[in-house]
């Protein structure tokens, strides 16, 4: 491993103001060149889709000259295609992933609390069953899903296929489970004294859960919000056999289908598309930067 | 740490109970009219290429009988298997526009009605009404008959393409562009489709024939000694046909000018003038010494047997797909030869339209029995990897034991 | 927040409240499943109204009500699927065998009404009186009416127009409306012919033509039984969802039914699919090891550069980092894909100067590029986490160790790196089960491809188990429901076994105690 090379930073006393290239080398200026060459890594492929998308093309080919052009003729029928409507797609993702996120936070936070803070029999066996049933992805039981969801509609037509609602409560399915397991994590890492002290003031359960703890949860339950949006925007499975018609599609399974054909794939316009699904993304995890380290990393600590 | 989270988690609760609701209102909204007393509503697949072409005929069907035609944007990639899924839940669509060689499968699921086109069915071409018959009924109302043929860059080879393989790639080759030829290929999958016509020229083919004309699954002809022929030559032609020309790289480099032939359908002829290429249609040159029979695909429309609109679907189909005046309307928009032969005809003033039912005049349909489900992976997987250079006899004898193994086993 | 008395009667108001609320919706849906006879869902809705109530009506803190509302979800959309998922493992369920026995009864009856050959095509007219349909028929200019239990008569007072017959004294004639209103009962309207059954029954499609048809097959609902009457074939249910004839010949369609254990034998002998599900099984394994093991390295390898404070721009490194975590995973992987590309591609052209290299086709180097993009989707999140661990480690392990005389690289190995894996294995093997079935990455860079030879539905090199699954259910020919579940319930049993396993060695799950 590249590690043993690793000189720590431990034991380097005051750096002299004037130091030699040498001494910075070793000490930070290696440091520079990875960071360079692994953000070149990491960020390259957007780049890329941005240029593709900033090409006045539908094809892939000359996307490899960088920048070469610029036209926005990608963004334009990718934005006004009726028949496959990229807005409503755009829509229906944030709608599905906000309300997947905030059920999940809410339903996996409440379950958490619990096994947190409840001592009832059955808890280590409720917590090892949920992290073992939430091994079975939902991929692998579309069929059970499209039938379930079938029989659902058939009664309650709100709920059933092809519906945004019904495709929640599928992904709701799938709230607990690591998710609990995550924020079972940080919760037992907030001392139950605080809850006692809340308990001695008059406040009952639900009122110490809802003002106090969440408060010093809430770097977990960001992230688990962001990881359960990033889950639903990266779904494709469930969501094309839940939803089969233009206007209820999400963005993963609207814009595999403008490619997904051969003969018509119109790449410009995809990654005009991708540039757009991305965003919201992006700007969530770069607003929330703060909590979802101090959130993933406080939770693996514990 | 301590945060304060309050104001944010007000808001995020404001922004998903609204969003909550919006899904939910629009959720409700989108729930079939079609179930509702007041007013037809047809709902009908369609694949992305057409969709525009059927826009116009479906509002003026609309107009003229009040029924809503509801045109649904689908993958072709997808349609096929997320109807089948779809269909015996009685939750399909009632129409599906699709390839004529789905029939046998959608037969055998019981999720597509035959349809009855009386003395219509004798305007149809031949070839358009036999793909489309199955266990002597008709299942589906053509639209347009495709067949591939040759397009030729005019500028670069301004003389008709030759009648021969050979000579073909050698007046390829003269122009000195990057490929002499280019036909779409799935990778290591080849596309028996688009090599069927050279094949074809060898005199091999995939089953023989009933007493009725339609493809016997008892007899399974691949394996004999014209298919191994065609093996051997496929396999000295791995540095034209390449695995790894996909559908979008054959088309670049045509649209390029990089490649002056290019094996493929009419649904290609549109994007080339468009990129302002002189084009010509002609028919594909043998390899094999005999006559090059493309494949014909039928486009048409099936009614999905638990439609609960099993008339107006019936009556939008064959009083009103079925004529004159909207498969010659149909033409117009998609350029593609249309099955009915009145229309079929005005169609041919068309150079392009011409050139492909030239080079399609002795097309045999694509075979639409279920047996051909066991054909069509594995036939292309061999060609592919004889073409990059497995040993042609083994591999396509190999192919033909498979297939039928496979076919005894379905039974 | 004012006053103590508040803080018992507010939340106490508003649980009755939102209790209120759920009950009003849970009767109605009651209501609603009773109108639609759906008993099973009665049941259902009823059950889980009322436990919600029994719970949140006890007074004081207790467990289930905090764990109620993410398990009804869980019982419904994870629990409730996947058992149903190991139903399926055990039927026919799939291509030829979608529905039940009485659709593919009606199915086959339909389909074996044949137009009686050169028969004419008839002029109607749809007419009704008091709720019974018939058909007013024009037969060379004659008009004849007739219902389905009244067999076709002359009709001499039909009014005719223009050579057809239109309208009948005593019945309604519909217009194109009023059959839309009624399609199913006049597609399904079958006026015999004559007196005699044998010449066949009237029908029409569209409402406005009338053709003549016989049916060739026929049912025999006491033998159960059904007969081809050009044959004389008989066809008896033949016990695995599909009529048959004596000779073995199959009606299709079939019908789902269960066939007990055939789909696991089938999945652990037919060897196009054994060959490929070992192979298979062994990339799966590889891919999520060589996957986790890398990005945990990398990440970890990143997190000791970044690990240095007062560095300058470590902000925008880290930023810069994370970038492909933000970025959605599937689009990602299509970019990439897209990249490797051997014709067009930006590795081949660019950074292989016009290089001829088969990424993705090649058995091996596919596996390499799948591994490759993983690698780029997964680093950052193991870059985050372990910079969290290295960070939560006191400085005073280190400065006591180096006080001893240990090495920086002792300092790692024997004490930095032991303190991290502790605290980072569950998120380890989460990460294992999360690689393990990590569908996008397959489906939107390979497809699985290249395809393993002799493996039945296009199961290919770089398929790891759950995209085997997808394409023997979906991408194949021939869609095996049957099949393709009992390789899910397979992999679910795996992975359990694997995430049991290594949570004991772990000891991850002894806090929980």
């Amino acid at each position: 491993m590249t590690v043993t090379t690793t000189p720590t930073s431990s034991g380097v006393v005051l750096t002299p103001k004037k130091r030699t290239f040498k001494k910075f080398f070793n000490d930070t200026g290696w440091r520079h060149l990875v960071g360079i060459a692994v953000g070149i890594y990491a960020v390259f492929p957007i780049l890329y889709v941005l240029s593709n998308a900033l090409s006045p093309t539908g094809t892939l080919t000359g996307s490899n000259k960088l920048f070469q052009a610029f036209s926005l003729a990608g963004f334009e029928r990718v934005l006004s295609n009726p028949d496959k409507p990229f807005g409503a797609w755009f829509m229906n993702t944030m709608i599905i992933g906000g309300v997947v996120a905030f059920g999940t936070i809410l339903m996996g936070g409440l379950a958490a609390y619990a096994f947190s803070r409840m001592r009832f029999s059955g808890r280590r066996v409720g917590l090892l069953s949920l992290l073992l049933i939430q091994m079975f992805p939902q991929v692998l039981a579309v069929i059970a899903i499209f039938l379930l969801l079938g029989a659902i509609g058939d009664v309650f037509p709100v709920l059933g296929l092809n519906t945004r609602t019904g495709l929640i409560m599928v992904y709701l399915g799938g709230a607990l489970g690591v998710n609990t397991y995550l924020m079972y994590g940080f919760f037992n890492t907030v001392p139950t004294s605080i809850d006692e002290a809340a308990r001695i003031d008059g406040a009952g359960h639900a009122r110490i859960f809802f003002t106090i703890i969440v408060r010093l949860v809430f770097p977990i339950l960001i992230v688990v919000g962001i990881l359960s949006f990033i889950a639903v925007t990266g779904d494709f499975v469930v969501a094309s056999v839940v939803l089969s018609e233009p206007d209820t599609k999400t963005l993963a399974v609207g814009l595999y289908e403008i490619i997904a054909n051969d003969r018509a794939a119109d790449w410009g316009a995809f990654s005009a598309g991708a540039v757009m699904a991305a965003l919201p993304v992006l700007i969530l995890f770069m607003a929330l930067q703060k909590y979802i380290i101090s959130g993933l990393t406080a939770g693996a600590v514990k | 740490m301590l945060v304060k989270p309050k104001r944010i988690l007000a808001i995020g609760a404001l922004v998903t109970s609204a969003a909550l609701l919006l899904s939910g209102c629009s959720g409700s909204s989108d729930d079939k009219s079609a179930d509702s007393g007041n007013g037809t509503t047809l709902t009908v697949w369609v694949d992305s290429d057409r969709l525009a072409v059927l826009k116009t005929a479906a509002e003026e069907y609309s107009k003229e009988q009040g029924v809503t035609i509801k045109l649904v944007d689908k993958s072709i990639e997808t349609m096929k298997a997320d109807f089948a899924r779809e269909a015996p839940t009685g939750k399909g669509p009632d129409i599906i526009m699709g390839a004529h060689d789905w029939i046998g499968g959608y037969v055998a699921d019981g999720i597509i009605s035959p349809i009855e086109l009386g003395d219509k069915a004798s305007e149809f071409s031949d070839v358009a009404i036999n793909a489309v018959t199955y266990d002597s009924k008709i299942y589906q109302v053509p639209y347009a008959v495709e067949n591939i043929g040759i397009l030729r860059n005019t500028e670069l080879v301004p003389d008709a393409t030759p009648a021969t393989w050979d000579e073909m790639i050698a007046a390829g080759r003269a122009t000195g562009k990057k490929y002499p030829f280019v036909v779409t290929q799935n990778g290591p999958e080849g596309d028996p489709y688009h090599v069927y016509p050279l094949q074809s020229s060898f005199g091999s083919s995939i089953f023989g024939l009933d007493d009725k004309g339609e493809y016997n699954p008892d007899d399974l002809t691949i394996g004999n000694a014209e298919g191994v022929a065609f093996a051997n030559w496929l396999g000295t032609v791995g540095d034209v046909i390449q695995g790894d020309i996909s559908g979008d790289v054959a088309k670049q480099a045509f649209l390029d000018g990089e490649a002056p032939f290019w094996l493929t359908g009419p649904w290609s002829v549109k994007e080339a003038q468009d990129a302002g290429i002189k084009l010509a249609v002609d028919p594909i040159p043998s390899a094999g010494g005999q006559e090059a029979n493309p494949f014909a695909g039928v486009k048409g429309f099936y009614i999905n047997s638990k439609s609960k609109n099993a008339v107006a679907a019936n009556d939008f189909l064959v009083n009103f797909i079925a004529t004159d005046k909207i498969q010659t309307a149909l033409f117009e928009q998609g350029g593609v030869l249309p099955a009915m032969t009145s229309a079929a005809d005005k169609a041919a003033s068309d150079p392009t339209v011409e050139g492909f039912k030239n080079a399609g005049k002795n097309a045999i349909p694509m075979p639409s029995i279920p047996a051909m489900a066991d054909v069509w992976t594995p036939w292309g997987i061999a060609e592919g990897d004889i073409l990059t250079g497995a040993d042609p006899t083994a591999t396509w004898s190999k192919l033909a034991t498979d297939i039928q193994a496979a076919i005894d086993e379905s039974k | 927040m004012s006053g103590r008395v508040n803080v018992r009667i507010g939340p106490f108001i508003t649980k009755l409240i939102l209790l209120g609320m759920f009950d009003a919706l849970a009767v109605y849906a009651i209501f609603l499943s009773i109108q639609a006879s759906n008993w099973i869902f009665v049941t259902v809705i009823a059950v889980i109204a009322v436990a919600f109530n029994w719970i949140y009506l006890r007074p004081g803190a207790n467990p289930s009500k905090y764990l109620a509302p993410g398990f009804v979800f869980l019982l419904i959309f994870q629990v409730f699927v996947i058992g149903y998922t190991g139903y399926i493992s055990f039927t026919n369920f799939g291509g030829g065998h979608t529905g039940d026995k009485d659709q593919a009864i009606a199915s086959l009856i339909a389909g074996g009404q044949e137009r009686v050959e050169d028969s004419p095509s008839y002029p109607i007219t749809v007419v009704k009186a008091g709720g019974t349909f018939g058909f007013l028929v024009t037969d060379d200019g004659e008009a004849l009416f007739g219902t389905a239990t009244d067999p076709l008569h002359e009709a001499p007072k039909a009014v005719m127009e223009g050579g057809v017959a239109v309208s009948l004294p005593g019945y309604e004639s519909l217009n194109f409306q009023d059959i839309l209103n009624n399609q199913k009962a006049i597609s399904d309207l079958a006026v015999p012919f004559s007196d005699d059954i044998n010449d066949g029954t009237l029908r029409t499609q569209d409402g406005r033509t009338g053709y003549l048809y016989l049916s060739h097959l026929s049912y025999d609902a006491d033998a159960d039984t059904i007969t081809d009457g050009r044959t004389g074939t008989v066809y008896h249910d033949g016990g695995k969802g599909s009529f048959v004839s004596e000779s073995g010949d199959n009606l299709k369609p079939g019908w789902t039914v269960t066939v007990g254990f055939e789909n696991f034998t089938k999945a652990l002998t037919d060897p196009t699919i054994r060959g490929p599900l070992v192979q298979v099984t062994i990339w799966t394994f590889v891919l999520a090891f060589v996957t986790v093991f890398a990005t945990f390295f990398m990440g970890l390898f990143l997190a000791i550069v970044f690990n240095k404070p007062h560095m300058r721009g470590r902000k925008i490194y880290r930023t810069l980092l994370i970038v492909p975590y933000a970025f959605p995973a599937f689009l990602g992987a299509l970019v990439w894909s897209g990249m490797f590309n051997r014709s067009y591609g930006f590795v081949n052209e660019v950074l292989f100067f016009g290089a001829d290299i088969p990424w993705l086709t090649d058995p091996i180097l596919a596996k390499f590029v799948v591994i490759f993009i993983n690698l780029w989707l997964g680093f950052p999140y193991m870059f985050l986490v372990t910079m969290g661990a290295l960070q939560s480690i006191p400085a005073e392990v280190e400065e006591a160790a180096t006080v001893d005389g240990a090495s920086p690289w002792q300092i790692f190995r024997l004490i930095k790196l032991p303190l991290l894996l502790v605290s980072v294995a569950p998120l380890l093997i989460a990460s294992f089960a999360f690689n393990f079935n990590n569908f996008n990455v397959i489906y939107m860079t390979t497809g699985g491809g290249p395809k393993i030879e002799g493996a039945g539905s296009n199961i290919g090199h770089t398929d790891i188990l759950i995209s085997m699954v997808y394409k023997i259910a979906f991408d194949g020919q021939t869609r095996d429901y049957g099949l393709a579940s009992v390789l899910a319930i397979l992999i679910f049993i795996i992975v359990t076994i694997i995430t049991i396993i290594s949570f004991r060695q772990t000891k991850a799950l002894e806090e929980i105690n």
